[in-house]
C-alpha cells in the first residue's frame, strides 16, 4: 500500500472512532517509514478536523465525536510508545480541569479532555466535586495555561464565582475558561472567566482560540 | 399554608387544556432543594426527615415565591433515581449527599461495567426512604393545596446517571447493551407509577424529563430508539397527557412532536424568543412553558426591572392566545436574588390579565 494510501485508510479509521485499526495503521505507517509528522498531520489531526466540520454539519454527533476521541488518543500513544520518544508531538501547553465543587457531572468535561489530550495538549483532570482550594492548589503546583471550571446546575455558578475569586486573588495569571449548559456571556463575566462554552465541542474550540 | 390554590389550580390546568376561561397568564418556577433550603433555612437532611416536615417546607416555599405551581423535587426520576438504583444494587458509594442541594450520583458508577448492566437490579420504590418520602410529601402536598401533583418519568435521564458518558459510546459500539439498560429502567419507571398511583393518586399529567432530545448529545433518530419508544409505550400504560422538558442547548421540540403527542413543551433554550413565536404558529395547541427568561442572564445579574422587561415580552409575544405558562429557563440558581423572582408574578399582574392587551 502506497504512503498516502495508508494515512488515508488511518484518517478513515480516527473518523469511524476505530481504535484498534487505528493503532493497527500507526504501527503499519512508522514500519513503511512515514514521518511522525505526516502521521500526525495527515491521518491523526485531519481526522479530528474532519470529525469536528461533521459534527457541525449535524452529520456527526456527541457519540460519533468521542469514539473519534478515543481513536486520536489510540494513535497518539501509540505514535509515542513506537518511538520512544515522547517529544514527537510538540506540547501546546498544560490544561488543569474540573467540575466545580457541589457539581459531579462530567460529560462535556469528558469530550473536551478526550478531544484534546490527542492533540498534543497535557491535560491534567481534577475529576468532578472539585472544591476551589483544589483548583488553587493544583494551579499552584504546575502552572497551567489554562484552567477549565465545568458545571451542569445552575447552582455551578456561584461555586464558578467563588473559584475565579480566589485563582484571581492569589495571582494565577491562567487563563480561565467555563462550561456549562446554562452559561451566558452576562453570568461569564459575572464569573470573572475569560470565556465560557455551553457544550463540549464549543469548549474544545474555544480552548484553543485561548491558547 | 396561607394561599387558596384553587385559582392556581385553574389557571395552569386550565391553561395545559387550552381552555379559555384562564384569568391570567399563570406562574410556574423549577425550585429545587437548594431554593427551598435557602428560604426555610433546613438542610437537605432535614427535609427529607419527614413527610411532613418536607411537604411544608415545599408549600412555604412555593408559597413565598408566589407561583401557581407547587411539585415535589426529589419526586423526579434523576437523582433520587440514581439513589434507588444504588441502594438496590450496593452500590451507595456512588452516591454524594450536600448539606443544602440535592443528591448526586456520580455518573456511570453503577453500571460501570457490561456485567453491571446485565445483573442490574430494579429498585422497588416502596422500600427506598427518599422515594416513600417524597411521595408522602406528594399526597400531603395534594391534600393541602388541592393542587394535583403531576409525576416526572425519564429514560435518558437515568441512563447518563447509571451509565455516564460510557452510554454514548454504547451507542456506536454495543447498541443491544444499551436498549438493555433502558428497558431495565422502563420498568423501574413504572414501579414509580405503580407506586405513586397507590400512595398520591392518578397523576394529572406525566412531566417527561427528555434530556435525549438534544442534538448537542445525539441524532434525533438515536433520540427516539433510546428515549422515544419507551415514552410511547409510558403513554399506552398511562392515560393522562404527556409533557416534555428538556434543558439542552439545541433541543428537538419542533422534530418529536411530530413524533411523540405532548401537550405541553418546557425548555431551557433556545433563548431566540422568534424560535417560540415560530414554534407556536406552527403548533398552536401545544403550550409553551418558558420561552427565554433567562437565570444565568436577568435572573441573576440584572435588576427586577430587567425581569419585568422581558416577562413583558414573552408574555405579549407568547400569551395572547392562550396556552403559555411564564417560567425561568431552568431551576433557580442558589444565587438569583429574590426580588428577580417576586418580579415575575408582579409583571404578569401587570401585563398577564386575560384578553392580553398587546398595546
Amino acid at each position: 500500500m502506497n504512503e498516502e494510501k495508508l494515512l488515508e485508510k488511518l484518517k478513515s479509521a480516527i473518523l469511524k472512532g476505530d481504535p484498534n485499526k487505528s493503532i493497527e495503521l500507526v504501527n503499519e505507517s512508522i514500519k513503511v517509514g512515514i514521518q511522525v509528522k505526516e502521521i500526525l498531520n495527515k491521518a491523526i489531526l485531519k481526522g479530528a478536523e474532519e470529525a469536528g466540520n461533521l459534527y457541525e454539519n449535524d452529520e456527526y454527533f456527541l457519540p460519533d465525536l468521542l469514539m473519534t476521541g478515543d481513536a486520536i488518543n489510540a494513535a497518539t500513544e501509540t505514535l509515542k510508545n513506537s518511538l520512544k520518544e515522547k517529544s514527537v508531538i510538540e506540547s501546546k501547553g498544560t490544561i488543569l480541569i474540573g467540575t466545580v465543587e457541589g457539581d459531579i457531572h462530567d460529560i462535556g468535561k469528558s469530550l473536551v479532555i478526550s478531544l484534546l489530550q490527542g492533540q498534543g495538549f497535557e491535560i491534567v483532570d481534577l475529576g468532578s466535586d472539585v472544591p476551589p482550594e483544589e483548583f488553587l492548589r493544583k494551579a499552584k503546583e504546575i502552572n497551567p495555561r489554562l484552567i477549565g471550571l465545568s458545571g451542569l446546575m445552575t447552582m455551578s455558578i456561584s461555586k464558578m464565582v467563588e473559584t475565579v475569586n480566589l485563582l484571581k486573588n492569589e495571582n494565577i495569571q491562567s487563563k480561565i475558561i467555563v462550561g456549562g449548559g446554562i452559561l451566558s456571556k452576562e453570568s461569564c463575566e459575572m464569573i470573572g472567566a475569560d470565556d465560557f462554552a455551553k457544550d463540549g465541542w464549543e469548549g474544545v474550540k474555544k480552548i484553543k482560540n485561548l491558547i | 399554608m396561607v394561599k387558596d390554590w384553587t385559582a392556581s389550580v385553574n389557571r395552569i390546568f386550565r391553561t395545559i387544556a387550552g381552555s379559555k376561561r384562564v384569568d391570567k397568564v399563570p406562574f410556574l418556577a423549577f425550585a429545587g432543594e437548594q431554593m427551598i433550603c435557602r428560604v426555610t433555612g433546613k438542610t437537605v437532611k432535614e427535609l427529607y426527615s419527614s413527610p411532613k416536615v418536607y411537604a411544608n417546607a415545599i408549600i412555604n416555599t412555593f408559597e413565598f415565591l408566589n407561583t401557581d405551581s407547587i411539585n415535589v423535587p426529589s419526586a423526579y426520576a434523576g437523582p433520587s433515581e440514581a439513589l434507588a438504583f444504588a441502594e438496590a444494587n450496593n452500590k451507595l458509594e456512588a452516591i454524594k449527599w450536600f448539606d443544602y442541594q440535592p443528591l448526586m450520583c456520580k455518573q456511570g458508577e453503577i453500571c460501570k461495567s457490561e456485567e453491571d448492566i446485565e445483573k442490574l437490579e430494579i429498585p422497588d420504590h416502596s422500600k427506598n426512604n427518599l422515594w416513600k418520602t417524597s411521595l408522602l410529601s406528594a399526597k400531603m402536598i395534594n391534600e393541602k393545596t388541592k393542587f394535583p401533583q403531576v409525576i416526572s418519568l425519564s429514560i435518558w435521564s437515568v441512563v447518563q446517571e447509571l451509565r455516564g458518558i460510557e452510554a454514548y459510546k454504547d451507542m456506536r459500539r454495543n447498541p443491544d447493551l444499551l436498549l438493555k439498560l433502558c428497558e431495565k429502567i422502563f420498568e423501574s419507571q413504572m414501579d414509580i407509577y405503580e407506586n405513586w398511583l397507590e400512595i398520591v393518586g392518578m397523576p394529572p399529567n406525566v412531566f417527561i424529563a427528555g434530556y435525549s432530545f438534544n442534538r448537542h448529545m445525539m441524532s434525533f433518530q438515536d433520540s427516539m430508539r433510546y428515549e422515544g419508544q419507551y415514552i410511547k409505550r409510558m403513554m399506552n400504560k398511562i392515560r393522562v397527557p404527556f409533557m416534555l422538558h428538556n434543558c439542552g442547548t439545541s433541543p428537538y421540540f419542533t422534530e418529536v412532536v411530530k413524533e411523540i403527542n405532548f401537550v405541553a413543551v418546557n425548555g431551557s433554550h433556545p433563548l431566540d424568543i422568534e424560535y417560540w413565536i415560530d414554534f407556536k404558529k406552527k403548533y398552536p395547541k401545544i403550550t409553551i412553558i418558558g420561552a427565554n427568561i433567562d437565570v444565568s442572564r436577568e435572573m441573576l445579574t440584572g435588576n427586577p426591572s430587567d425581569v419585568e422587561k422581558k416577562v413583558k415580552e414573552n408574555i405579549l409575544k407568547l400569551a395572547p392566545e392562550g396556552r403559555y405558562i411564564c417560567c425561568p429557563v431552568c431551576s433557580l440558581p442558589w444565587g438569583v436574588p429574590i426580588p428577580n423572582i417576586l418580579a415575575i408574578p408582579k409583571a404578569i399582574e401587570k401585563y398577564g390579565h386575560y384578553p392580553i392587551k398587546i398595546n
